[in-house]
This record gives structure tokens, sequence and C-alpha cells, in this order.
């Protein structure tokens, strides 16, 4: 778990995730409104019963992608602060996931805060998701993150 | 050039390890490295359109030239969330 210059905390490991930690973290005073996003393990997957999952990270760098995330979101919108955690290894049906708390004085920032959190992590943090069913395992469908354009070479490849 | 190659989800799976270490010859760019796995590996070559690959714990084109102690990764579509 680690703090960036803005107060926001930002968690990936394999404890579960304490969402009264993170709303607390974020609720002060001076909110009007804390918006929060609870992401499950659901029991099936198109169609097919889901057993449980297994989450892997390259976790060096998906926490500074979490990191980026929410750095992002105090240029973006008008809030106060940010919690986001990501659990790693096995989770059961139910278990949360993922969970991200955003405060802010009013709630459209809050709200658009916290919906731009999720679909950006799920975008751009290598995070990799496993889903297991009776007959075993499958590496679930996932986004490709945008790359950078290269950047033109000194001169070309002779 | 000694570089560091890390391979992540379903890559890992088939490129048979986690974490490898490989020589390149100076001027050798993300690809040239991808190339060499997907020789030894073909399964891994199918795989090219749908990954990206990081160096230095940030994206990075397929062009980008290697240096000397880069930590460069393979990432499948990610899937977190």
């Amino acid at each position: 778990m680690t703090l960036s210059p803005n107060d926001d905390l930002v968690f990936l490991g394999r404890d579960s995730i304490a969402a009264d930690v993170l709303i607390r973290h974020v609720r002060q005073a001076h909110n009007g409104a804390v918006v929060t996003f609870d992401g499950c393990v659901r029991n099936h997957s198109h169609s097919r019963t889901t057993l449980y999952l297994e989450y892997e990270a390259y976790e060096s760098m998906a926490l500074e992608k979490m990191h980026e995330i929410a750095a992002s979101l105090h240029t973006l919108f008008a809030i106060d602060s940010v919690a986001i955690a990501h659990r790693l290894g096995r989770l059961e049906i139910g278990e949360t996931s993922v969970f991200i708390a955003v405060s802010a004085p009013h709630r459209k920032a809050a709200f658009e805060a916290c919906r731009h959190a999720i679909d950006t992590l799920k975008k751009t943090v290598p995070i990799w998701k496993k889903e297991f069913f009776e007959d075993g395992g499958v590496w679930a469908d996932g986004e490709l993150p945008p790359v950078p354009a290269a950047t033109p070479a000194a001169k070309p490849a002779s | 050039m000694q570089t560091r190659v890390l391979f992540f989800g379903k890559l890992k799976e088939l490129a048979g390890a986690a974490e490898q270490s490989v020589e390149l010859r100076s001027g050798a760019t993300i690809s040239d490295l991808f190339d060499r796995f997907a020789h030894e590996t073909p399964a891994l070559a199918s795989f090219r359109s749908s990954v990206v690959a990081s160096r230095n714990q940030e994206f990075a084109p397929w062009t980008t030239v290697l240096e000397p102690g880069d930590e460069i990764a393979f990432l499948p579509p990610v899937s977190g969330g």
C-alpha cells in the first residue's frame, strides 16, 4: 500500500480489500460526495459456471499505472481524494477484486472520476485474470493497452 | 548486451518461463527480441498482434532500440478489474 503526493491510496496485493478503510481514507469534511465502485467476482462467464478466478500482475508496473490513474483524476475532474485497490491471487465468487473510492465537493465529478478510473484501469493496468471452470482455466479476453507512437529514428537503417 | 525479459499471462505459459535473460547485439529493437523468442517458440509468433511490450515499465513501440540493462516485458491484452 502506498500513498501518492495527493494523499491518494493505491493498493495491490493478496490480502482482501477493506472497503471501509478506503472509504474512510477519501472521506473528509469538505466532501459533498463519495462514489465507490466495487468490482466483484461473478459466478458465470458467457453462460458457463465460474468456480473461481486467479489474478496476476506485472506488480511494479501495475502499481505505477494505478498511481498514474489516480493522479490523472485530479487533473481531469474537480475531486478531492482517490483510493484504488486491486487483489491478486485466487479469488472466490463474490469477493471484491477491485475497489475504487473517489471523494469530491459535488457528486457529478465523483461519479465521472470513478467511472473514468475503472474504465482506464481495465485498459491500461498490466493485470491478468484467469477464469476457472469445471473443465479447466482460461485466460480472460482483455484489452490491448495503447502504446505511444514510435519516435522517428535519427537516420534510416542502412 | 544483456537484456532481462519478462512474460505474463498466456505468454508466460507459451514461453515456458516468467523471466529470461538474453544476449543481444547492440542496436537490436524490441521487435528483434520478440522475433528471437518467436523463432524458438512458434506458438508465440501467432500471438504477436495481441502483444504489447514495455521497456522499463512503460509501454513501448516495437521499434524501440534496446539499451544495456533494459527490463523488457511482453504483455498479452490486460484483463484486470
